[in-house]
């Protein structure tokens, strides 16, 4: 429990948390690794395709990273906060042009085969870059990958790119498919996208719809002694109150991805045998973000949108809504992050006196019934959080007289309206910040992104300085000349606007004590689990 | 005034009708003990009842009113109810009438959409009708309607079949009223009270219904309705139970004031005619 | 039984009308819902315009709505009910699949409100206005009046969590490799949360149908007569009373076969059966059109069949019903 609260308190101070990038997984006591054992843990999604290589996002890697692994991880205290996996040294050339990879020996995957520099060319030109979600953006100017050996693939880029961006996007972009199994017939369609085949520490070895997926050790796995248990299983459990109640019914040893709602995390730290994690995500922090439709000619003025960050009770927002498991946001990177957060940027606090005088001075008095105006609010359906800021932004907007109307949709119906359709004044959405502005962040705000692409700038804004800040940023090689273009960006962003940040959250696990090694590195939950065991 | 004495005579009429007394007047009095705002916050997240004085029943996840928003929740529910169950017997009565006075084709016609809507689960109709046009208050009581509106369309049917051959529709026919005139002047009246019969068992059904959307994610997010409180407060069934409990108990109570109402209204109306 | 027959003949022909009107009514609706297959499925991943584009194309999302109704009716005529766009599997397969889970799930819900319902009906119908008579009466109203997804979660954190009884959910006890009698006992433990979360529900529909039609049954001339003979009260109850109140519940049976469907949607949720309540759920969620149309059409000819069944037993049995009234 002490644990608990004093880590609770921590985040509350001031994120220390998610700050604290190199601390080490404490938690729990001192066991030995044990051999054996089926972990069983909660799902509460079902992906289709479960290739990474194809949709890299953290509900298929959730399962397949056990199953197909990247050529690198996030570490807490590796070089670049990265350590090997198939590939074992990463090399920039000065000009942008090349990146080179030396690759693990000794690979095989699971179907016996060997692994070389083959697969990791087919998988980079036929699959990130044509087809993957991410990768069309991050590895668009890859033009050739040259395998002089089995051991070696050099990246060829048509125009300069940056080492620090392919770098950063190693963890979440870089899934390795065989190249044996993929070069017949249309990858979409093949059969291994379904029961993926890879070099990790487990093999794919049943889906059944609705009730689970489980895996099976990898008896010829690279690693020494690795893994540790025998299976996992991925128990289907849709709905999210059910999480809590198989895991104090011993039916479920893990509930990863904030399963368990917060507001039951209080009582279920203290059931015997039960632990709360809030470390293993920092790689995968959530940003709480309301969009803004700049083609409302009241929103389209600054004062009014700064008039809007200023009714926001931020702390109110991580206190209450997410309970204390959140910082407060000060700009489009999320403050845990190593490289590029700067808190040099302009600010709004809570101040609802302010925020009134700064709608009075852009003109929108207050009418007779105390209401300047009307508007749409459109909370993303994905998460419990989103929708609760919703009821609560409804509340801060009525503060300072605009009436807020929520629109609740599904997940379709919001994707179509906010980012098709743009029918919405307000949105709330929940970014993922990537390790890298230029892989998901930069283009929350860039213009001239066609209408129907989700998670962009899809509310109309146009600023012709900080396109040029993020093309510029976009091409230049020098790591700490890059990183500054990127503060000078958050500075900008912070400024004008074009949305407001208001939180940064990552996931909790719940688990049971005798499960070990869990939260060891910054992307757990969606990393091989190759030493994480059961102890007796 | 003779069924009244009826009525009043079965003890679960009496608290049916107590009940629901009691609910119209929570729901006529929500905004005068409860200005503004119900979703409001109002004090502290998840006050536990009994506490402090001015939030008796404590508040909810977002520190808002819970009594506030039971009371306001009577008024959305009892709406919710009562709309869905007067479009459904409107559009059943309607329905039923004209396939039971017309016949033949019109008849098979008709009758062969009501089996559709009948063979489709109405709970599933509903979801997918609120997941399409998106979840407001009149969107809701749309889609109940959808599925509730069957049930007196055969029963208006089977009664319109029976009054038809009757000496009064007889003579309206041969003092040349019009078909139409006949079917919704003289027919239709006296169809009615077994259709009317149903109406406690569709409002029942539609405030349950609105509770199943809301817990699906699919309620109006700018009303408070008792259904949605229940879902809301079931992920905190375990640290704060009282947030599912309060309004689930105001919502058996309501469903069991609108059942036993409507069968003491039933009951005392046969009697009624049994002795006329 | 040439009446029987004649009655099955109309009643299959009426019958294909519905379930076209079913299927073209569902198209319709789902059509006109906002965002599609492809918006339900870059929720998860995201993607640029030119991924969405091939998308789209791929699923067939590109054609005209039309179009894509008039080959999914031309497919139908063949029996061939598509390929399912989210799980990128023959629609057949996957409704094959979770079907059997959700019949037993369903039958068994349905035999337990209507054999307690009806059981608990004779009882408390046997002394109409007596104590226990109000009592269940009211009782199984105030079950019905719960909602089904609370007394869901309510069952769960009393006998799986805090006794451990029974298991908190699914339909068997995972990759256990179990088979035959031991996978059936496994399966038939796991049902029962849920089975008793959506049977109580409907509980009190029988019980008060019994009820009441028993009161009517004892102003009865026959049961009267029966008085008359002196016959013992249990006797009168049993053979008399309560057999005549019994069929107006098989019609309700039938009537009510297609609303357990709707009520599994939230029971198979709370408690992670995999049956075809939840797939519904996420077909509209998924938008993925074949697929709902499937399992709409599935359960519509389950709804069907079952009301034939339920028709044909009533002409059987009871030969004062002319072909057709039953239900027409």
């Amino acid at each position: 429990m002490s644990e608990f609260t004093i880590s609770r308190r921590g985040l509350l101070a001031g994120s220390a948390l998610l700050l604290a990038s190199t601390a080490l997984p404490t938690i729990g006591f001192a066991q030995t690794p044990k051999k054996g054992g089926r972990l069983v843990l909660a799902a509460d999604s079902e992906p289709r395709n479960l290739n990474p290589a194809i949709v890299a996002s953290n509900g298929v890697f959730f399962i397949s990273s056990k199953i197909v692994e990247t050529l690198a991880e996030a570490s807490f205290d590796g070089k670049d906060g990265l350590q090997p996996r198939l590939a074992l040294s990463w090399e920039g050339a000065a000009d942008g042009l090349s990146v080179t990879f030396r690759l693990r020996d000794g690979v095989k995957w699971h179907d016996g085969k060997p692994f070389t520099a083959a697969d990791v060319a087919f998988s980079a030109l036929q699959i990130w870059k044509p087809l993957q979600n991410l990768g069309r953006t991050v590895f668009k100017d890859l033009e050739a990958v040259d395998t002089p050996d089995d051991l070696t693939a050099i990246f060829k880029f048509a125009k300069p790119t940056p080492f620090q961006l392919i770098r950063n996007a190693l963890p979440a972009l870089s899934s390795v498919v065989p190249k044996h199994l993929y070069e017949v017939g249309k990858i979409e369609e093949n059969p291994a996208n379904n029961a993926p085949v890879g070099t990790g520490p487990f093999k794919f070895a049943e889906y059944k719809a609705g009730q689970y997926y489980r895996l099976t050790k990898n008896d010829a796995y690279w690693g020494k002694d690795e893994p540790y248990l025998d299976e996992i299983v991925y128990q289907v459990l849709p709905d999210r109150t059910s999480a809590a109640a198989a895991l104090e019914a011993e039916e479920i040893q893990l509930a990863a991805f904030s399963a368990v709602p917060l507001a039951d995390l209080d009582r279920i730290s203290k059931v015997p045998g039960l632990k709360v994690i809030t470390k293993g995500y920092e790689g995968l922090t959530y940003q709480l973000v309301v969009e803004i439709n700049h083609r409302r000619k009241e929103l389209a003025d600054l004062k009014v949108r700064q008039a809007i960050a200023h009714a926001i009770d931020k702390d109110f927002v991580v206190k209450t809504v997410f309970l204390g498991y959140a910082a407060t946001a000060t700009g489009p990177v999320p403050k845990n992050d190593p490289q590029f957060y700067t808190a040099d940027v302009p600010t709004y606090p809570f101040d609802v006196a302010k925020a009134n005088a700064l709608l009075d001075e852009a003109g929108y008095k207050r009418a007779d019934d105390g209401k300047r105006f009307a508007l749409k609010l459109l909370p993303a359906p994905y998460f419990n959080e989103t929708k609760q800021f919703g009821d609560y932004l409804r509340q801060a907007l009525a503060a300072i007289g605009i009436d807020a109307e929520i629109v609740n949709n599904d997940s379709a119906a919001h994707i179509k309206a906010v980012y098709t359709d743009h029918a919405f004044d307000l949105a709330v959405g929940p970014p993922v910040f990537r390790g890298d502005p230029a892989i998901s962040t930069t283009i929350l705000v860039q213009s001239g992104i066609p209408d129907g692409v989700p998670f962009s700038n899809q509310g109309g804004y146009k600023n012709a300085e900080l396109d040029a800040l993020i093309v510029k940023a976009s091409e230049t090689l020098d790591t700490s000349a890059r990183t500054e273009l990127y503060k000078e960006f958050q500075k900008k962003v912070a400024a004008d606007l074009p949305l407001i940040n208001v939180a940064e959250w990552s996931f909790i696990s719940v688990a049971r004590d005798r499960v070990g090694n869990i939260a060891n590195n910054p992307r757990w939950a969606v990393s091989n689990w190759a030493d994480t065991y059961l102890a007796g | 005034m003779n069924w009244l004495r009826h009525f009043f005579r079965t003890p679960e009429a009496v608290a049916g009708a107590l009940i629901l007394a009691l609910l119209a007047a929570m729901a006529l009095a929500a905004p005068l003990l409860f200005p503004g705002d119900p979703q409001a916050i109002a004090g502290p997240a998840l006050l536990p009842p009994f506490q402090d004085w001015s939030l008796p029943l404590g508040t909810d996840r977002l520190g808002r009113d819970v009594l506030a928003e039971l009371f306001h929740g009577a008024r959305t529910s009892l709406a919710v109810g009562l709309a869905a169950a007067a479009a459904a017997l409107l559009i059943g009565a309607v329905v039923g009438t004209l396939a039971g006075f017309a016949g033949g084709l019109i008849d098979e016609a008709l009758m062969r959409i009501t089996d559709a809507f009948q063979t489709v689960p109405s709970f599933l109709l509903a979801l997918a009708f609120v997941s399409i046009v998106g979840p407001s208050l009149g969107v809701v009581v749309a889609a109940i309607t959808l599925g509730a509106w069957t049930g007196p369309a055969r029963v208006a049917r089977a009664e319109v079949l029976s009054i038809r051959e009757r000496d009064y529709v007889a003579g309206a026919r041969v003092i040349g009223m019009h078909p139409l005139e006949i079917a919704f002047r003289e027919v239709l009246p006296n169809a009615l009270p077994p259709v009317l019969a149903l109406s406690s068992v569709i409002v029942a059904a539609a405030i349950l219904t609105e509770a199943a959307l809301s817990f699906l994610g699919l309620g109006d997010p700018n009303r408070v309705t008792w259904g949605g409180m229940i879902s809301e407060g079931r992920t905190v069934l375990r640290t704060a139970p009282f947030l599912s409990i309060v309004p689930g108990v105001a919502l058996v109570l309501t469903v069991l004031g609108v059942y036993l109402a409507g069968e003491g209204v039933v009951e005392s109306t046969a009697v009624r005619r049994s002795l006329s | 039984m040439t009446r029987a027959l004649r009655l099955l003949r109309r009643r299959l022909v009426g019958s294909v009308f519905v379930l076209l009107i079913v299927v073209i009514g569902s198209f319709l609706l789902l059509e006109a819902a906002p965002g599609d297959a492809v918006d339900a499925y870059i929720v998860s991943t995201g993607g640029d315009a030119g991924m969405i584009e091939l998308l789209r194309h791929r699923w067939g999302l590109d054609q005209s709505e039309l179009t894509r109704l008039a080959n999914y009716l031309w497919a139908l005529l063949h029996f061939d009910l598509g390929q399912s766009v989210t799980f990128s599997r023959p629609i057949r397969d996957i409704i094959l699949e979770r079907l059997p889970t959700t019949l037993v799930l369903m039958g068994s819900a349905t035999a337990l409100s209507f054999g307690l319902g009806s059981a608990l009906g004779v009882y408390a119908g046997a002394r109409p206005g007596s104590f226990r008579d109000r009592f269940l009466s009211i009782g199984s109203l105030a079950l019905y009046a719960v909602p089904g997804f609370w007394l869901g979660l309510v069952l769960i954190v009393v006998f799986a969590v805090d006794l451990r009884w029974l298991p908190i959910g699914g339909i068997e006890t995972i990759a256990s490799g179990k088979t035959g009698f031991s996978r059936a006992t496994d399966i038939a433990i796991h049902l029962v949360l849920p089975v008793s979360a959506l049977g109580f529900i409907y509980l009190a529909l029988y019980l008060r149908m019994m009820r009441a039609g028993m009161a009517e049954a004892w102003r009865q001339d026959f049961v009267l007569a029966a008085r008359a003979r002196g016959l013992t009260r249990r006797r009168i109850v049993l053979a008399h009373v309560a057999r005549n109140a019994l069929l107006p519940l098989v019609t309700m049976l039938g009537l009510q076969s297609a609303q357990m469907l709707g009520g599994s949607v939230v029971i198979e949720s709370v408690f992670a059966v995999p049956g075809l309540g939840r797939l519904a759920q996420e077909a509209v969620a998924g938008r993925d059109t074949p697929l709902l149309l499937g399992i709409i059409l599935v359960s519509a000819i389950l709804v069907v069949i079952i009301n034939l069944l339920v028709d044909l037993a009533y002409a059987v049995l009871d030969p004062r019903v002319g072909a057709g009234e039953a239900s027409a």
